[in-house]
């Protein structure tokens, strides 16, 4: 099912799949770029590039209450929070679906599955936009992500000539485009155009690292590497693979409630124990860590380095200290370039 | 397949309470009908407390006990702290059981050595017990447990009657410097493994304890001709989770919460070393 | 490929290497580039070979000075190449008892202020393939051509506020002195600020703070943050809740905010971290607007030896809390 709209009656479009529930697209936020839900005369913007932020917050919140608790006297009551309400992701780029596949490997492929995860995914209806221009740090070449393709969406969508080209891939995405009716034209006659994006090509040799990384836990690249990393979680934040959370409760003795946020292994109290020992004591071994993750751990469990080739890290690291420096010093490129 | 949240913690209540040494006491913990779940030795569960937090623990009963679970708890941080000040007839939240547990059909045949220190008898209490339940399926029992001092030692009645008494079984105690009325041992633990003098034949050698204790423990145990395939240890890590995805416990391609907490050294030797 | 201030690089290579070859220091701090032309990123430089690396161009903005809290661990005494901003955070370092003046040696560099690879893309209308600095403009090149534009215009907010752009502390000064700079509007958008209502100022936070990841960028990246353990991280009692709520998000930014007052060096370090580009400097320029008014012009990190006047008492010093 193909359908076609005319960029200037996308709001129109907006409004009638915030019906269906909140409606997430990249908004124009002062100087960023993030998803949002859509509302009423919100600045939208999709010829952005990557947005700061990537949208695995839809599926994994920055903070989610997931029960409350209720204390009276000796009595414990533990109260499950609401059920997951639907929403639509619109405007989201091939390469962060790329890496909501790597998410849902450890979230739902992975037993046990995470039930808060795998409801937001089931309830979350994606119309992914195939990416026009990449901007610099965009590397995703290196990583063969076609950015006319995006996995699991729901609806493949593509920016042309001042109007927005529209195809259902799943029920689910036949459902959203019946929602909208009228507003959509039939764009049966429409093509997709080819998409060939050239990003930042840093000719990473990727093959074999992960295997050739299992002897080099202890390799001196790690004594240099770590030294300007300022030890802050920006790179974890705004990577789309990275997943670690942490829970809490908020509340007082009477009642509250426990939730989980986005956690970081670049921080010193991610690893400490109660009464102070730190397998992970300073930032040399979370450096490790974190790269280590992307290019030996995760590839040894699911057959693939967790990375994209998003960029978001070469663009918000403070100091210039990326995977592809991390990439680059393991020796992971074209003996060329050496 | 089940549609719960893995994280939503149950009810449970506390039956009583013992103070084991002036910061561990034992909770005897029961579900809402009896236990709140099954296990294996060397599994652990996530107890709650809110709005302290949660954490996670070793389970110190036996799988055969069926009235209740039982947890050693060290007053180390808040959630420990929080435990070590609940009442009887209290509810607390607890999920799982979280990890591997121990090889149990492994071990059939074999001589045990269990070398614990300190709290780190928890985990091993649990074995200790499955093995004594199925006594027919496993040879000679040794059990080394060493603490700082006799006020220190967990247990005591149960390691030193019970035990002492059961069949083809040995009790060595010792503590690490002398104390007026200790008739037993003086010295650390892992010096007291090499006096003993085990023959690895045919034996898996079992040790929890501080990291230290377990580091010249696992030497002594070279020194005698064990095998790291012989020799099984349980690790300690921060989690939060407890399923593998929380990422506090991943230790190269392992969460020592899901693949763990038990390793065989042969396998820890495989995985960086930070624990 | 931006272009290189060749003579400069040479002179700050020779100076460097001479202390660093014969012994006197075993690491020096500089910049090297990035993967792009636009970045520069840290130089650790223990040998020759580092020292080839070494660069000096328009773009290291990276405060190094901050570094100095790790690499003394490892070092007796290590070289520093220092900025305006850069000194004054030394200084301030100096002023907590952080580091030892004897274990550096800082070498100065009057900073031309740096430059904004935002800005140069929106001023050339795509990314620029390089650039061309002359005197006072740059020159833009891109596919369609090239553009000349005032250097003052893709600077950095920060550089363009910067009053003192020659280093406050140094042992060798490498390159000629840039002069104090016209004090520039630095503290309209807070004069701005504080015209506004008080809830309205409020909504204003609400929603610039509503995008704060917690990633603490801001905190690591910056001079005054030197505690060996912030507040933040302190479990008993947990000050700061992990939740993304508007009252979690003031009370990190406040608090560190209050813990600068009189210490910030307005190096804007914070804002430049940031990955969702809060506007942190205008906390910050509050809090020493304030102090100016209260207790007399101060420029944190500029003497070491003046007396932040947080940390002074004299008895004719306002008490406003007092006397309201």
């Amino acid at each position: 099912m193909k359908k076609i709209i005319a960029r200037e009656k996308l709001p129109e479009l907006w409004k009638s799949l915030s019906e269906l529930g909140p409606l997430f697209l990249p908004v124009q936020e002062g100087p960023v770029v993030l998803f949002q839900p859509w509302q009423e005369g919100a600045e939208t913007n999709l010829d952005t590039t990557n947005t700061a932020v990537p949208p695995k917050d839809l599926f994994l919140p920055r903070e989610e209450t997931y029960m409350q608790y209720r204390c009276k006297g000796k009595e414990l009551e533990v109260i499950p929070a609401e059920e997951v309400k639907p929403a639509v992701l619109f405007g989201v780029h091939p390469c962060d679906l790329y890496a909501v596949e790597m998410l849902d490997k450890v979230y739902m492929e992975q037993d046990p599955p995470d039930e808060l995860y795998k409801k937001r995914r089931e309830n979350t209806t994606i119309v992914a936009l195939s990416c026009a221009s990449p901007d610099p740090f965009c590397f995703c070449n290196d990583f063969d992500v076609n950015p006319a393709e995006a996995p699991g969406t729901d609806v493949m969508a593509q920016l042309k000539n001042g109007s927005v080209l529209l195809e259902a891939k799943t029920d689910k995405g036949k459902a959203l485009l019946e929602q909208a009716g009228d507003l959509l034209e039939d764009g049966s006659g429409e093509e997709f155009a080819r998409r060939e994006v050239k990003t930042a090509d840093f000719n990473l040799k990727l093959d074999g690292l992960p295997e050739d990384l299992k002897n080099r836990f202890e390799d001196p690249v790690w004594d240099e590497l770590f030294k300007s990393c300022l030890g802050c979680g920006v790179c974890t934040y705004v990577c789309p693979t990275c997943y670690c959370f942490d829970v809490e409760d908020f509340g007082h003795e009477a009642g509250g409630e426990r939730f989980r946020c986005w956690d970081s292994c670049m921080y010193g109290h991610f690893t400490e124990m109660a009464g102070g020992h730190n397998p992970r004591p300073g930032r040399k071994e979370r450096v490790r860590q974190r790269f280590m993750h992307k290019l030996r751990y995760y590839p040894e469990t699911f057959g693939q380095i967790a990375c994209v080739g998003c960029g978001r890290c070469l663009r918000s690291c403070p100091v210039n200290l990326d995977i592809v420096q991390a990439i680059q010093a393991l020796g992971g490129e074209t003996v060329e370039q050496r | 397949m089940s549609s719960v949240n893995v994280l939503l913690p149950q009810q449970a209540t506390i039956l009583d309470i013992t103070e084991e040494t002036p910061d561990i006491k034992t909770l005897r913990v029961v579900g809402k009908e009896g236990l709140p779940f099954d296990f294996m030795p060397g599994q652990c569960a996530m107890l709650s407390i809110p709005p302290v937090g949660e954490a996670i623990f070793s389970i110190t009963s036996s799988p055969t006990c069926r009235e209740c679970l039982e947890f050693s708890i060290k007053d180390v941080g808040k959630v420990s702290s929080a435990l070590h000040s609940v009442v009887p007839g209290q509810q607390i939240g607890i999920r799982g059981p979280y990890g591997n547990g121990f090889p149990v059909d492994e071990m059939k045949g074999k001589d045990l050595l269990f070398i614990g220190g300190g709290i780190g008898l928890a985990p091993l209490r649990s074995l200790i017990g499955y093995c004594f339940a199925h006594r027919e399926d496993y040879g000679k029992i040794d059990i080394v447990y060493g603490a700082r001092s006799p006020a220190d030692l967990i247990r005591k009645s149960e390691v030193q009657e019970s035990w002492a008494e059961e069949p083809n079984t040995d009790v060595h105690l010792t503590v690490d410097a002398e104390f007026p009325g200790w008739d037993k041992n003086v010295g650390f633990v892992p010096t007291y493994v090499s006096d003993l003098g085990f023959k690895p034949e045919n034996k898996i050698a079992i040790t929890c304890g501080p990291p230290i204790m377990i580091k010249f423990v696992l030497q002594a145990l070279e020194k005698l001709n064990f095998t790291p395939d012989q020799v099984i240890t349980t690790l300690e890590m921060r989690m939060k989770c407890g399923v593998g995805k929380c990422g506090r416990c991943n230790l190269g391609p392992v969460y020592v919460c899901k693949d763990g907490p038990v390793f065989t050294l042969e396998e820890l030797n495989a995985l960086p070393a930070e624990y | 490929m931006a272009e290189r201030n060749l003579d400069s690089v040479k002179k700050i290579r020779e100076a460097v290497s001479q202390d660093l070859l014969g012994g006197r220091i075993s690491q020096v701090l500089g910049w090297e580039k990035g993967h792009y032309w636009w970045q520069s990123r840290p130089l650790f430089a223990r040998s020759e070979a580092d020292l080839e690396k070494l660069t000096w161009d328009s773009f290291c903005v990276i405060n190094l000075s901050r570094y100095l809290l790790e690499e003394l661990k490892d070092h007796e005494k290590v070289g520093v190449l220092v900025k305006g901003c850069d000194a004054r955070a030394f200084n301030r370092l100096l002023q907590d008892n952080m580091v030892k003046r004897e274990q550096v040696i800082l070498y100065g560099l009057p900073c031309p202020g740096m430059l904004d690879y935002n800005r140069l893309c929106e001023e050339a209308g795509a990314v620029p393939d390089g650039i061309v600095e002359n005197n006072g403009t740059v020159v833009l090149k891109t596919d369609g051509g090239e553009k000349e534009v005032q250097r003052e215009d893709i600077m950095l907010d920060k550089c363009r506020e910067c009053v003192y752009p020659d280093p406050a502390a140094y042992d060798q000064m490498l390159l000629s002195p840039q002069g104090e700079r016209e004090a520039a509007e630095r503290f309209k958008p807070v004069e701005e600020l504080e015209e506004l209502p008080a809830d309205e100022r409020f909504a204003y936070w609400e929603k610039e703070l509503s995008r704060c990841l917690r990633c603490y960028a801001c905190r690591q990246a910056c001079p005054f943050c030197s505690c060996r353990e912030c507040f933040v991280e302190q479990e008993n009692p947990r000050w700061q809740g992990r939740a993304y709520q508007p009252s979690e998000n003031f009370m990190f930014h406040l608090v560190r905010a209050y813990h600068g007052t009189g210490r910030c060096i307005d190096c804007g370090e914070c804002e430049r971290s940031c990955p969702v580009d809060i506007p942190l400097q205008e906390l910050n320029r509050k809090l020493i607007k304030d102090i100016n008014e209260l207790y007399g012009d101060y420029e944190a990190g500029l003497d070491a030896e003046a007396e932040p006047p947080l940390l002074t008492y004299r008895p004719d010093d306002p008490a406003a809390f007092s006397e309201k």
